[in-house]
């Protein structure tokens, strides 16, 4: 159905509710008679019931007497209060600001707030119609294999699928489960449990913990020819300050990869760090502010205070490039981050807000920023979204 | 497409509210009957519009329309389907349509079976009704709008709060939203007389259903709510003097106050004036009760840095209704004529002391609750006032009230004797002190206060037999002719008496719920054993266990008295996947009126886990005395005087009668 007849449907609504209100004003007006007649009832009850609660010997004979006294004043006034009621109307009344008003208001003022707060060009989306018929959009995508799995949990094929979806969509936690869950129903394999490692360290900050290390040592011993496994390895030793090791093993990926393979520079990094020569090389160009994990790993050497100035500077760099540059979601999405992860709240709510700026909530680059919003505890303008109890 | 329609609905409803508020009030003033007739009408295309508009949002929760922002924000597409609906309600904005329904609900109700009111009178009623709509279809539309879109449509929900997935809140808002907005109508009756500079028994009698109504909605509402706490929080508390719990609590005792005043005003046509301003501070509660739970009414002022324009929304409305109600008052209450005088000993008497007590109650209890928010946000410094304030306090204002609970009923009207009221109750006083101390000894220790309060509850409760005892003369008359005239009394006579005879249950309930229960925190590992109040517990192991959109590690007990088996009770730590979140679901049995109570804390190295176990004898009678308030309140309702004054033919017929005694 087009929009054309959700328009129909709005002027027909609008016309039902004018005509109900012009009913009364159509009719003829009569006099507003007996308009005490409801009240004279009440006092007539309240004598019955004085009646009875003497005859209980609620009340005593002397104060029953008084009471009906009472309720007789009140009784007379009302009936005599009733029908000559000077307010009642003469003749006729004619209503036509009325009518004019009740004929008018509805539909200007309901065209005038709709048009300014609908959205009468989007159709409604419910979710089923939207599941079978997913296009080419990931998330529905996503959606549809989550429903899946929560089926059937034992389908290893679909968390295999899904695992390195939810790792690029930042979804670590799920990232974490869906790696496990492949690996625990397909059984391992050196992209399952190179994935499992980098989701580990990911989720640690950098850090390559135990765990991550030995999924890493089962991805190398499966797959000995990928280098990335062997890298965390590698960083995992330089960050428990085995120098030597780390550097021995960097060198041999060297060796093995290519010279003009995509990480050379990261590796010709590591291994310089850890008192090695490297053979120049041609630096590809990086995406803008994108901290690699190189840096990343290099800020982990240094000392604390060090560490916080250079992660900084780069956090600095980047917001001063997307000042030029505000056109680069990743970069938002990224600076965001950093800034949250560093503490500095008022700075990360201010990017998060020239980011909404760019890229608007109700888009689909704003969700990301909404969803990240979301998980750093920052509050999204025009969306509150704080817990409710009730 | 049935998105927009809903929302369509709503803009139209602003404009018919709008339409209505005025209209009829200019009708009233000028004696224009098809100005008033278009309150009827207006009011009931009010009430059908948002019946649309929030069917269409309903419809989104159910199909989980995630184009719309606020289900995405609290559904999940896997969520069991009466969450989803119940989701609607469980967020700002949907809590907000939820109420302008039912406060549409009762406008449409005041329109349908209002019509034995006087016509300016149920004009000016359903005016007010309507500006109480307007303001919140302003507020909804423009700061707390439930059918904003998003476009491209997320593909999955954040879901609802875990706390709020439980049947409980399907059924605790609208019980407590009816009560609350069921006040709307006291309210506007208030303002409605104000303006017409006219009050008298009659209104008080056309007031009363709607505040009974209202009352026993809230009753419901407040004990559910208790309950909900007790069981989905885990703590084994079942009332916790939280702020959120006050707010519905003070218009509960402003409006038992109102109930009582105003059957004073409808008999006695005195306390005109003092029943007309419980009216308005009943509402004025409710609305504070509505935004301090929903947005925080002080606590919002720090949320103006992110949304000024809800905070100060809210503000308004506050100031706009109750400011407003109160100015209206203090201009026009001087020139109501004031009724009926009755000496200090009598029905009203008593009722004027249950006002003084409640009102007082009220004002403590909204002291204790304010009074942290407002140095919290003037000075910054952070108190807290907790339960033993509240207990000090409000339980020593109780005392009183208890004990006179059962000599109102027995006091004549104007003047009582409050000798005789004493010598009908002595027995029963008697009976009572007897009862609370056989229950002490069947529990076997406890403070010695105890005995007293569970006298006080079974005073409640025997007083209440003895208001029906009386007025049926039993002991007096034979016992035929006493049946005969218990039936014959009003149903309001049996509905006092069981709201009476509930409140002892509850009060008989708390006593023995706090003084005889027992609190037991041990680390437990499989196979070890716990006694509790007779009871004897044996941890047998965890399992996991996967639900639709949680998975839980769930405790399993065995419970045995005397070294037999008489029941088991699992009890649940859960995780809810899409927000991250753990509840605990606690484990309950019952045993007559009393409960068992299994928490699960945290577990410990070397397969141990803290387990909380709480016996609380007797602590459903806290709740079965609420519902047995609510019968009361039902029963009441259901009497016919309350419909009395409805032109009918009944009415028509006695016309003659009474002119010609002119």
């Amino acid at each position: 159905m087009g929009p054309m007849v959700l328009w129909i449907i709005l002027a027909l609504l609008t016309a039902a509710v004018a005509a109900s209100l012009l009913v009364p004003l159509a009719r003829r007006s009569q006099a507003a008679s007996g308009k005490r007649a409801g009240e004279v009832e009440v006092y007539r009850d309240q004598l019955k019931e004085l009646q009875r609660d003497r005859a209980q010997g609620l009340i005593g004979a002397e104060e029953a007497e008084y009471a009906r006294a009472e309720i007789g004043r009140r009784l007379i006034a009302a009936a005599a209060g009733d029908g000559g009621d000077p307010t009642s109307v003469q003749g006729p009344v004619r209503h036509r600001i009325a009518t004019a008003i009740v004929t008018l208001l509805p539909p200007a003022l309901g065209l005038c707030l709709y048009l300014g707060l609908g959205n009468p060009g989007l159709p409604d989306q419910p979710l089923e119609a939207r599941l079978a018929d997913p296009g080419s959009n990931l998330a529905l995508l996503v959606a549809k294999a989550e429903r899946h799995l929560a089926e059937d949990p034992n389908d290893g094929g679909g968390w295999d699928l899904l695992a390195p979806i939810y790792f690029r969509t930042s979804r670590f936690g799920d990232a974490e489960m869906a790696f496990r869950n492949a690996i625990r129903i397909l059984g391992p394999n050196a992209a399952r449990q190179s994935g499992l490692g980098e989701t580990l360290v990911t989720l640690n900050d950098g850090i390559v913990t135990e765990e991550a290390r030995a999924s890493f040592e089962q991805a190398a011993k499966l797959d000995p020819d990928n280098p990335r496994p062997r890298f965390y390895l590698g960083l995992g030793l330089e960050q428990a300050g085995r120098a030597a090791e780390a550097k021995a093993v960097f060198e041999e990926i060297a060796g093995k990869s290519p010279p003009d393979a995509p990480w050379m520079p990261l590796l010709n990094e590591h291994i310089a760090k850890n008192g090695g020569e490297t053979k120049p090389a041609d630096a590809p160009s990086r995406a803008p502010g994108n901290p690699t994990s190189q840096d990343v790993a290099a800020a982990q050497d240094m000392s604390q205070g060090d560490r916080q100035t250079m992660i900084r500077g780069m956090v600095e760099s980047l917001a001063a490039r997307l000042k030029e540059d505000p056109d680069n979601l990743e970069g938002w999405l990224r600076l965001v981050r950093s800034y949250s992860v560093l503490g500095d709240k008022p700075k990360a709510q201010e990017a998060l807000d020239q980011g909404l700026a760019r890229f608007p909530a109700a888009g689909r680059e704003g969700q990301q920023l909404v969803a990240l919003a979301t998980e750093m505890g920052l509050a999204v303008k025009g969306a509150d979204r704080e817990g409710v109890t009730q | 497409m049935i998105i927009e329609i809903g929302h369509y609905a709503l803009v139209l409803a602003l404009a018919t509210a709008l339409i209505v508020s005025v209209m009829p009030m200019i009708g009233a003033r000028r004696g224009d009957m098809a100005l008033m007739t278009l309150a009827t009408t207006g009011s009931l295309t009010l009430f059908l519009l948002v019946t649309l508009s929030f069917g269409a949002l309903t419809w989104a929760y159910a199909v989980s329309d995630f184009s719309v922002m606020n289900v995405w924000e609290n559904s999940h597409s896997l969520m069991p389907m009466i969450y989803k609906y119940s989701g609607v309600w469980g967020n700002h904005e949907g809590s907000m349509m939820l109420w302008l329904l039912i406060l549409t609900f009762f406008s449409a109700l005041v329109a349908v079976f209002g019509r034995n009111l006087p016509e300016t009178l149920k004009a000016n009623v359903l005016a007010v009704q309507a500006w109480i709509a307007t303001a919140f279809l302003f507020f909804i539309l423009l700061t707390s709008n439930p059918f904003l879109r998003l476009n491209p449509a997320p593909a999955e929900g954040q879901d609802l709060n875990p706390v709020l997935q439980d049947l409980g809140l399907a059924i605790h808002p609208p019980l407590l939203y009816l009560g609350y907005v069921g006040f709307s109508v006291s309210f506007s009756f208030a303002v409605a007389a104000l303006i017409d500079g006219r009050i008298d028994a009659a209104w008080a009698r056309w007031v009363r259903p709607w505040t009974l109504a209202a009352w026993t909605c809230l009753t419901a509402g407040i004990a559910m709510g208790s309950y909900w706490a007790y069981y989905e929080l885990g703590w084994g508390g079942w009332w916790f003097w939280d702020p959120v719990e006050n707010a519905s609590f003070m218009p509960w005792l402003a409006g038992t106050a109102l109930l009582h005043s105003a059957l004073v005003m409808e008999k006695r046509e005195a306390l005109k004036i003092w029943t007309v301003l419980l009216a308005i501070m009943t509402f004025s509660l409710s609305l504070l009760g509505t935004f301090l739970v929903r947005s925080g009414v002080l606590t919002s002022v720090h949320a103006f840095a992110t949304d000024p324009t809800r905070g100060i929304f809210i503000l308004c409305i506050l100031a706009l209704f109750i400011g407003g109600a109160f100015a209206l008052f203090a201009w026009r209450a001087p020139m109501l004529k004031a009724g009926g005088i009755f000496a200090p000993i009598s029905r009203e008497g008593a009722l004027v002391l249950n006002n003084l007590i409640l009102t007082v109650a009220t004002a403590t209890v909204l002291t204790g609750t304010l009074y942290p928010l407002v140095l919290e946000t003037l000075t910054g410094e952070k108190i807290s006032v907790g339960a033993p304030f509240f207990n000090m306090t409000f339980g020593l204002l109780m005392l009183p009230l208890l004990v006179v609970v059962p000599f109102g009923p027995m006091l004549a009207w104007k003047r009582g004797d409050l000798l005789g009221a004493f010598q009908r109750l002595y027995a029963f006083a008697g009976l009572a002190l007897l009862a609370g101390l056989a229950f002490y000894y069947a529990q076997h220790g406890g403070p010695v206060m105890a005995i007293f309060g569970l006298a006080l509850g079974f005073w409640g409760m025997f007083g209440a037999l003895a208001d029906l005892w009386h007025r049926g003369g039993f002991g007096k008359a034979k016992f035929s002719v006493a049946v005969r005239r218990l039936a014959g009394l009003p149903r309001s006579a049996f509905g006092a008496a069981i709201g009476h005879f509930g409140l002892g249950v509850t009060v008989l309930g708390i006593v023995s719920a706090t003084t005889f229960g027992t609190e037991t925190v041990v680390e437990m590992k499989p196979g070890a054993s716990v006694d509790a109040g007779g009871y004897s517990l044996t941890f047998d192991g965890m399992r996991d266990a996967v639900g639709p959109n949680y998975t839980e590690s769930r405790g399993h007990f065995t419970v045995a008295r005397g070294g037999v088996t008489v029941a088991d009770v699992w009890s649940a730590k859960r995780l809810y996947t899409a927000r991250r979140m753990p509840t605990t679901e606690a484990g309950i049995l019952s045993f007559g009126a009393s409960q068992l109570y299994v928490s699960l804390g945290d577990a410990m190295d070397g397969g141990g886990i803290v387990v909380r176990i709480w016996w609380k004898p007797f602590i459903l009678c806290i709740w079965g005395g609420a519902l047995v308030m609510m019968f009361g309140g039902f029963v009441s309702l259901s009497d016919r005087r309350l419909r009395v004054g409805a032109p009918s033919r009944r009415a028509k017929a006695a016309r003659p009668r009474l002119e010609a005694a002119e």
